[in-house]
């Protein structure tokens, strides 16, 4: 007989006709070893409780259908192991909750559309370029390896909303597109038979896309491994490129890559006024006055590094690379 | 033991001079073998890139290449350092072309990438080789002082890059603040973000996140938080005042660079540790 282990299921129950707020139920059920989270959901609505509401459909990572917040943390149930979350957290309770930052429908069902309505608008679909795309079926068009590389790992999002449901941007910033949305984005600007290429990145920069945080949890825990920040990063770049500066966040961007292009180091004394003027130099002024008190003001000018000559070199030619 | 060539960061060298101080002084109390390469640049801390993506790549290649080039891995005390080198680090392992290009460009200036250097944070090395050494030296000072550990977004995310720890539930700060004679209070919220890149595009969701940050630790009863992240540091010591604010909230957390905690355990005085040089007053603690 499989190995199997008592695990308490706490799982969030919420049913709109009867209660005002979700509470947690436990469920004690013998889990064997390999069990997964959607596996365990099933067999509690097939033997405990037929009216516990959640989604899940290919059992296979593919659908993006099943995601939920196991002790926390947003997953896959499909892809996500008992036993595994069990020796992570040193606990034999699993807390199953709904995702965040979507409205709650019932038990683990939550409401999707604010995420798809943000993606609707994004034009997330391809716009055939003229020049590259023939007019007719009789002719191929091609996409080098070498320019699929670019945006490769960005067609293989299965829209689960993971990324969606902790970013702290989308939590408090109702603009922001998201970073699956971002990621579609930014998959569409790097493809060659696209219409609008980089101009895309100005969709993105009017989704609010210089709030991302940077905190890297889409990065993290996204279950296809795209890395969302990625194209936040290179959708800043395009935009900047198109000349889509009048930002705090660009002009930091640009201050801080000319500063350090300059000198090998950041000179972090000039950097809220080039960022957002005098505005920003009096709003850093309470710090400044800490940091001059503790005898830590950033000298005004940095001394180059040495081999500044060697240093330039690796930006002007990196900065050819495509 | 293996030999390091530090890279200290720009924020340690500036606004953050306390965390390079007494990163210095417990480096040489453990007798950690290093050099501090004066041609090493700045990471460009997710900025540079956001401006030309492939400038940030040539220039952590060769920061790479540089403690290569000397036989040594990188011992660095800034979380967003960490991540730029180590991302640097897998797009060239996983790109052979990419690397065939950034090789050519470095070798105009005489330097070559091969793909052997490690990267690792000050806390990480000092767990992985140093542990022993410490518990011999830690002087029971900091017996009843209660810790809150906040690792910083860069300390363990994301997982394919970082590779250390637990991102969902880590515990290597835990370890070392037992390791140094005091007690760990660790909540969900140690492992959120501080906000402190979007310190000039949001700035205050950044507050805001460092407010709440700072709120769990106070309600847990914490003496004090800990970061190896000079750049968290700088949003929960610098900033904690106008952190609070936007949270209607007021208290003083001392919060310490990791090695602050590790200096002051191990015997060095509140002022080889510069401790004096924090903005939120954190000498009462000991
Ligand atoms: S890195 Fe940016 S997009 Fe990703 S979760 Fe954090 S704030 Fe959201
Ligand atoms: S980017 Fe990843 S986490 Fe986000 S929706 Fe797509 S597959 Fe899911
Ligand atoms: S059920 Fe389809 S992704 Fe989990």
């Amino acid at each position: 007989m499989a190995e199997a282990k008592k695990v308490i299921l706490r799982i969030s129950r919420f049913n709109p006709e009867f209660d005002e707020k979700p509470h947690f139920q436990d469920f004690e059920i013998e889990i064997p070893k390999g069990m997964t989270v959607l596996e365990a959901l099933y067999f509690i609505k097939e033997n405990i409780d037929p009216t516990l509401t959640f989604r899940g459909f290919c059992r296979s990572a593919i659908c993006g259908s099943c995601s939920v917040k196991v002790n926390g943390h947003p997953k896959l149930a499909c892809k996500t192991q008992i036993w595994q979350e069990i020796e992570r957290f040193g606990t034999n309770i699993l807390k199953i909750e709904p995702l965040g930052n979507m409205k709650v429908i019932r038990d683990l069902a939550v409401d999707f559309s604010e995420a798809e309505e943000k993606l609707k608008k994004v034009k997330p679909y391809l716009i055939p370029d003229p020049e590259v795309i023939p007019d007719t079926n009789d002719e191929e068009s091609i996409v080098y390896p070498e320019e699929m590389e670019k945006f490769d790992k960005f067609t293989d999002c299965i829209l689960c909303g993971t990324c969606y449901s902790m970013c702290p941007a989308v939590m408090f910033i109702d603009d922001y597109a998201g970073p699956f949305q971002f990621g579609r984005i930014f998959r569409f600007a790097e493809d060659p038979r696209d219409g609008l290429k980089k101009e895309r990145s100005k969709i993105a920069y009017a989704f609010e896309l210089w709030k991302c945080i940077r905190c890297e949890r889409c990065a993290d825990i996204c279950p296809k491994h795209i890395h969302p920040v990625e194209a936040v990063t290179h959708l800043r770049a395009m935009s900047i490129e198109k000349g889509l500066t009048l930002n705090p966040g660009a002009r930091h961007a640009i201050a801080f890559y000319k500063s350090v292009t300059s000198t090998g180091m950041l000179n972090e004394a000039i950097l809220p006024i080039m960022s957002k003027g005098i505005k920003g130099v009096l709003e850093n002024m309470p710090v400044a006055l800490s940091f001059l008190l503790k005898g830590k003001m950033p000298p005004p000018i940095v001394k180059p590094i040495e081999d500044i000559e060697g240093f330039k070199k690796v930006v002007s030619l990196s900065a050819e690379v495509e | 033991m293996k030999k390091y060539a530090f890279y200290p960061g720009c924020a340690p060298k500036g606004a953050a001079i306390e965390s390079y101080i007494s990163a210095k002084t417990v480096m040489d109390k453990l007798g950690i073998d290093y050099t501090e390469p004066v041609s090493f640049s700045c990471c460009g801390a997710g900025n540079v890139e956001e401006v030309k993506p492939y400038v940030a790549l040539g220039i952590n290649a060769r920061n790479l290449a540089i403690a290569e080039k000397e036989e040594r891995d990188i011992i660095t005390i800034c979380s967003t350092c960490y991540l730029e080198l180590k991302k640097a680090k897998k797009q060239l392992t996983e790109n052979e072309r990419l690397k065939e290009e950034m090789n050519e460009i470095l070798s105009e200036t005489g330097l070559r990438y091969e793909g052997k250097v490690e990267v690792k944070l000050l806390h990480q090395v000092i767990l992985d080789e140093y542990e022993e050494k410490i518990s011999s030296m830690v002087t029971n000072k900091l017996k009843n002082l209660k810790v809150y550990p906040f690792y910083g977004c860069h300390t363990i995310r994301p997982r394919d890059i970082i590779g250390y720890d637990d991102p969902e539930n880590p515990s290597s700060l835990e370890r070392l603040i037992k390791l140094l004679g005091a007690t760990p209070v660790s909540g969900a919220r140690r492992i959120l973000c501080c906000g402190f890149h979007a310190s000039f595009s949001a700035s205050e969701i950044a507050m805001k996140l460092t407010g709440l940050n700072l709120k769990e630790a106070h309600d847990m009863d914490a003496d004090c938080v800990i970061t190896p992240c000079p750049l968290c540091h700088l949003n929960m010591d610098a900033n904690q005042k106008k952190a609070l604010n936007t949270i209607k909230s007021q208290f003083i957390m001392p919060v310490l660079h990791v090695q602050q905690l590790i200096g002051l355990a191990i015997g060095l005085s509140p002022e080889e540790v510069a401790l004096q040089k924090n903005v939120i007053p954190a000498l009462y603690i000991v």
